[in-house]
């Protein structure tokens, strides 16, 4: 069992990578003084594909650059990584490393109309890298007919196959009947080329299935994603998705099995690394409300939640930063996209600029419009990561209003685009925007690309993350007031008062529809008393009620939501954009 | 020592492809074999089309005894038309095959006929020597010559003459300029933004077309046509790199293999142009991988302001410069030939090799 480590106690330094599909990076942290630090960081474009073939040319470029401002030497004349450490200035005594560079696994997903075993599968399957390359239900919910069940399969050639469907002691021959058509699929196919079948549905037709499947497909059987029609249970399937990924796919990537003998645990998928890290923050806070992580990487977007303990992992892998944009486009209407831009864009400057930023996905934006453009793409990607995300949380008491979101206590924010923004303010608009947190949130940035690394390294050495958070391995953005409640354009729904721990105040009224940023710089706090309009709540116990709160400040300050629940863009387009040119000026991008 | 992306733009090198046939089949060349582009170098089949009849259904039977009404058996051929199951006599119901194939399955009720699979064959793509076979699956082959990588691209494979039909590499391309010479040609120029000229260049029946820029516009056009066409610099009106111009001009009335695949995402397969010169043998292997930008390096521009333009790095200052955008980033000083250097962070070059 590679889990295992020896000699933890003796770790002084840790070297760990992250291999993205657009970027590595890399990560030192060693014992400074009382405790583990950041000490270098590395960053170059990722290795892997046509002419460079393996991702480890990257992951040294990246250590090298480590190097070069450390002068500390990691590798020996052989090449191999030296470890433990020899001395100060040779080698690291652990190496961790996440990858989320590979392709996702491709799936193809069944089940019955009428049992929302589908939408469980999909969930499931969320939980790892993996995209739904086909339905074998019509539009109706409906399983296909043999034929097209087969062709669909044949068309898309998934790697795995996943019936479920059959609520427990529910139907049989329509779940049976989807089983032996994606048999039949896998039996034309060459050996080496056939899917593995996941069956996730009523469990009492395993037995059956498994006569049906035979030896024409690899067969895992998992418990139930949809025991009963108000109950879901995805927790086998995903632990099974996420097995099938590190098998299938990261594992198969040239230069993974060099990281993992560098390495005491095994390489870790970044979302997984990610949600950890959101897991261990959740137990620093309260209980009754959540934690969220938002990671917009290049070709993926991750949302990880927790709520009473459990973590709930969202991989999107059809749009990124910089991949998934020209797909948008093309798929649903212009304004998807547009809506968030302060200037026009034409449609075909629109495509340009997708298009370019996929063959060139580590460039940034060096003028202002193409920064708005992929802004607005991190928008749209966590808005669509939310849409598949939400309906599997199960937020308990933080759960307050259906429609929506679950009050979260913090909201990390990760990812070069808004983790890098050249403004901070830029990123928590794009957050507010997209997720639209409601209460009193901390938002957390992760200026320096640690989240999954730290994740990673609580593998290790639990005490080296925690002590490089709270060395500032995570940054405060700025906290968030967001009050909820209806009322006209102009009313006054909040008055506050901000207590500076110099003994300064500032009394302000919240108007409806404001987005305001008060002074509170990083490192300081405040007292808030809030007192919200009858029928408006702050989050601090229920509408109407008021309460006085410490907060911390951040980059960008204290940030006063007042837009309204759910956030409403105007649909005339010129008072659209002045709309988000006042709220971009507001939080100072 | 700095990473940035890179583009090989190369006069002469090595070239290795890879050729893989998409089921294992049979290999036609060996080891040390001299192939020309276009010669078959493996073959295979890959299924075709197929029905799942239910006959037990159409005859009103259950699945265990639809057996007894068959009237094929496991691997019969069978054309359209072929009695498979019959009921009764004289007004009894019947189920006719609706293709030529064979039947593969019977079971359930059902019976799956495939047809007869389709032939598969695998080009050489370029002229050169072969070095390895693998699996009966994978052919390598080894050429010499000269290679422009491009950024996107659509349309797959194909080998003509190259023909350069702009005068600069940001001259747009003019519907007149493809006449009956054109026929067989792989045309070169700078910007692609008129329907007109893929309109004739299909008629003229060219082989493919490598531009510099191409209209978003025309993108679904592009995609219907029945030749690959190569975008070298970038989606929209931008001219041809010259560096690239220069080196398909040098070498107009060459045959060259081109490709229009491309995949960005995950395995970043690039659209290519090689122009063949097996006879020649690179100085110095070129194809050595480095991606170190440094002082000196000759680097295209991907992001406005500035984007299109080729210089040259005068200075990596070591510390992170303010853009126009606020960010603070690592840049390099570029000469563009404008009166200062500009600064361009890293992740906005692509080093021209």
């Amino acid at each position: 069992m590679k889990e295992a480590m020896t000699g933890r106690d003796s770790i002084r330094s840790i070297l760990v990578v992250d291999c993205g599909t657009v970027m590595t990076r890399a990560m030192l942290l060693d014992r400074v003084r009382d405790g583990y630090r950041l000490v270098a960081q590395g960053e170059t474009p990722t290795t892997w594909g046509e002419s460079s073939t393996s991702v480890t040319g990257g992951v040294r470029h990246a250590i090298q650059q480590i190097s070069d401002v450390t002068s500390r030497r990691f590798f020996d004349e052989n090449g191999d990584l030296i470890s433990p450490q020899a001395t100060w200035q040779r080698g690291t005594d652990a190496f961790a490393a996440t990858v989320s560079a590979s392709e996702p696994l491709q799936l193809a997903l069944g089940g019955l109309a009428g049992d929302l075993s589908i939408a469980s599968a999909r969930r499931a399957a969320a939980g790892t890298y993996a995209q739904i390359e086909t339905l074998l239900n019509d539009s109706q919910g409906m399983p296909l007919t043999d034929e097209a069940c087969v062709r669909a399969i044949r068309n898309a050639a998934p790697e795995v196959i996943c019936i479920a469907g059959g609520t427990e002691g529910g139907a049989d021959r329509p779940v049976l009947g989807l089983v032996k058509a994606a048999t039949l699929a896998c039996s034309m196919m060459d050996r080496e080329a056939r899917p593995a079948m996941l069956y996730a549905g009523n469990s009492r037709l395993r037995k059956q299935v498994a006569e049906i499947v035979g030896d024409e497909a690899e067969l895992r059987v998992v418990e139930n994603v949809r025991p009963t029609l108000d109950r879901e249970y995805l927790a086998d399937a995903q632990q099974e998705f996420k097995s099938l990924f590190v098998q299938r796919k990261l594992k198969q990537m040239p230069g993974v099995a060099d990281l993992s003998d560098w390495s005491p645990v095994s390489v870790a998928p970044t979302a997984q690394a990610f949600g950890r890290l959101i897991q261990y923050l959740w137990h620093l806070g309260s209980p009754e409300t959540g934690v969220l992580g938002v990671d917009v990487g290049g070709s993926n977007t991750v949302i990880a939640a927790v709520f009473d303990e459990q973590l709930r992992l969202t991989v999107d892998s059809r749009l990124g930063a910089a991949f998934g944009g020209d797909r948008l486009l093309q798929s649903k209407n212009t304004e998807v996209i547009t809506r968030w831009l302060p200037e026009p864009l034409s449609y075909d400057e629109t495509r340009s600029l997708l298009i370019n930023k996929e063959t060139h996905p580590a460039s940034i934006p060096q003028v202002e419009d193409e920064l708005w453009l992929e802004q607005a793409i991190a928008r749209e990607a966590i808005r669509e990561t939310l849409e598949v995300a939400r309906p599997g949380w199960k937020p308990g008491s933080a759960q307050v209003y259906p429609d929506l979101m679950p009050f979260c206590d913090t909201i990390v924010i990760s990812g070069g685009t808004l983790a890098k923004a050249p403004r901070p303010g830029q990123a928590a608009l794009v957050i507010l925007d997209a997720l639209q947190p409601i209460g009193i949130s901390t938002l957390v940035l992760d200026r320096y690309g640690l989240a999954s690394a730290l994740g990673s390294v609580a593998r290790i050495k639990p005490l080296a993350a925690v002590e490089a958070l709270d060395a500032g391995g995570l940054t405060n953005l700025g906290t968030v007031v967001a009050p909820v409640g209806e009322a006209k354009p102009g009313d006054t729904v909040l008055k506050m008062k901000v207590s500076y721990d110099n003994g300064s105040e500032l009394e302000v009224e919240v108007r409806y529809g404001d987005l305001e940023i008060l002074p509170l710089p990083i490192g300081q706090e405040a007292v808030l008393e809030l007192t919200p309009r009858r029928g408006f709540d702050v989050g601090v116990g229920a509408r109407g009620k008021g309460d006085k709160r410490r907060v911390s400040g951040g980059l960008a300050g204290l940030i006063i939501d007042a837009r309204g629940r759910p956030l409403r863009l105007s649909h005339e387009t010129e008072r659209r954009r002045e709309q988000i040119q006042k709220w971009l000026r507001e939080v100072g991008g | 020592m700095d990473y940035a992306t890179e583009t090989e733009i190369k006069t002469l090198t090595k070239i290795r492809r890879e050729r893989i046939l998409p089921r294992q089949g049979e290999i036609l060349v060996s080891p040390h074999d001299r192939v020309e582009a276009t010669q078959v170098v493996a073959r295979t089949d890959v299924p075709s089309d197929f029905r799942i009849l239910p006959v037990a259904r159409q005859l009103g039977v259950s699945g265990t005894e639809i057996e007894e009404y068959l009237q094929v058996d496991l691997g019969d051929t069978v054309h359209q038309g072929t009695l498979i199951a019959k009921r009764g006599r004289i007004f009894g119901r019947s189920v006719r095959s609706p293709i030529d194939g064979i039947v593969v399955a019977r079971g359930g009720g059902r019976v799956l006929i495939e047809a007869q699979p389709s032939p598969f064959e695998l080009h050489a793509y370029i002229p050169g020597t072969v070095l390895d076979v693998t699996d009966n699956k994978k052919v390598i082959i080894e050429t010499s010559g000269g290679l422009v990588q491009g950024t996107w691209g659509v349309g797959g494979e194909s080998v003509g003459v190259l023909k350069i039909i702009t005068s600069r590499p940001h001259s747009p391309l003019r519907p007149n300029s493809v006449d009956p010479s054109c026929h067989g040609a792989i045309l070169v120029g700078g910007v692609t933004a008129d329907r007109e000229v893929l309109i004739r260049a299909e008629d003229t029946e060219v082989r493919g077309i490598v531009t510099g820029g191409l209209a978003p516009a025309l993108i679904p056009d592009v995609k219907r046509l029945p030749f690959p066409v190569i975008v070298t610099d970038g989606i929209g009106h931008t001219s041809m790199a010259g560096p690239i111009f220069d080196l398909l001009r040098a070498n107009e009335g060459r045959e060259a293999s081109v490709s229009g695949f491309v995949q960005a995402r995950w395995r970043r397969k690039r659209p290519e142009v090689i122009i063949p010169k097996p006879d020649k043998t690179p100085q110095v292997d070129e194809a050595r991988h480095d991606k170190d930008l440094t002082i000196g390096s000759r680097v295209r521009i991907v992001r406005a302001p500035h984007a299109g333009s080729v210089g040259e790095v005068v200075n990596i200052p070591q510390y992170a410069r303010r853009i126009e955008t606020g960010a603070r980033v690592r840049c390099a000083e570029v000469d563009i030939g404008q009166r200062e250097p500009v600064d361009v962070p890293f992740v906005n070059l692509d080093v021209l090799r």
